[in-house]
């Protein structure tokens, strides 16, 4: 996690923010318009995201080519993830799984 | 709050959004709003999450804008330093004159001089006094 294989590098998705990570775990399954994220994100994870911090997430993912929108139904826009997303999630993901085993190793070592 | 007030507001909320994000979000997130509403989510929390999202829409650098956020940028950190050396040329002379105080020797008595002109009372003071104090001796 420090950089020395330089992995910090490719883990676009540490400074975006939870929100982010989030509407790109919820979208890897299909694409989704803003209502249906929202519902989504609250059963995957319990976090109720506001529709501003939805929108931000949304235009944010899609500046860094992460996520694009599919044609208008209706008034809703779709948003489904892009081939580097499902990279950069991937990439996260796996660094999550690294922190979160090195802290239950250091849980179990220190007898906590 | 009743719904249609609640809707009424959150309209008035997204207008408070760059009108490039309403032209691509506003109808999406008008209608948004009013399922969260219906689903039970309170009306204030929405409101206030579309205006910090509006806050952060107008702070967040576009691709575009990018030479005037520098361009504002540059001309508040010109304006800043400006300020300070503004107040740093009140400060010097004061502190001048009060260490040349105790030497009471004649080569470091500034004397009545006046600023050049063309310069700035506060900015040629400093300088005129070092002149005065024994060409580089400290007193």
């Amino acid at each position: 996690m420090n950089g020395r294989d330089g992995r910090d590098e490719q883990d676009v998705l540490r400074r975006v923010g939870e929100a982010s990570v989030l509407i790109l775990i919820s979208l890897a399954d299909g694409p989704k318009h803003g209502y249906a994220l929202i519902q989504d994100i609250k059963a995957l994870a319990g976090v109720e995201l506001g529709p501003g911090t939805l929108y931000g997430a949304l235009d944010r993912l899609e500046r860094l080519g992460l996520i694009e929108p599919l044609p208008a139904d209706d008034r809703r826009h779709p948003y489904r993830i892009t081939a580097p997303g499902a990279a950069a999630l991937r990439v996260h993901l796996d660094s999550l799984e690294r922190v979160s085993a090195a802290g239950r190793l250091r849980l179990r070592l220190g007898g906590i | 709050m009743d719904e249609p007030r609640a809707t009424r507001l959150v309209q008035t909320v997204l207008r408070c959004y760059p009108a490039r994000w309403r032209r691509r979000h506003g109808n999406e997130a008008a209608e948004l709003a009013a399922l969260l509403i219906r689903d039970g989510t309170r009306a204030s929390s929405i409101v206030w999450s579309y205006l910090a999202g509006a806050a952060r829409a107008w702070l967040t650098p576009r691709p575009g804008r990018r030479l005037s956020t520098a361009a504002c940028a540059l001309l508040v950190a010109a304006g800043s330093l400006g300020v300070s050396a503004g107040l740093l040329a009140t400060t010097v002379p004061a502190r001048a004159a009060v260490t040349s105080q105790p030497h009471g020797s004649a080569h470091c008595r500034p004397g009545p001089v006046e600023p050049a002109p063309g310069v700035i009372p506060a900015m040629g003071r400093p300088r005129v006094i070092s002149r005065e104090a024994g060409h580089g001796r400290s007193c």
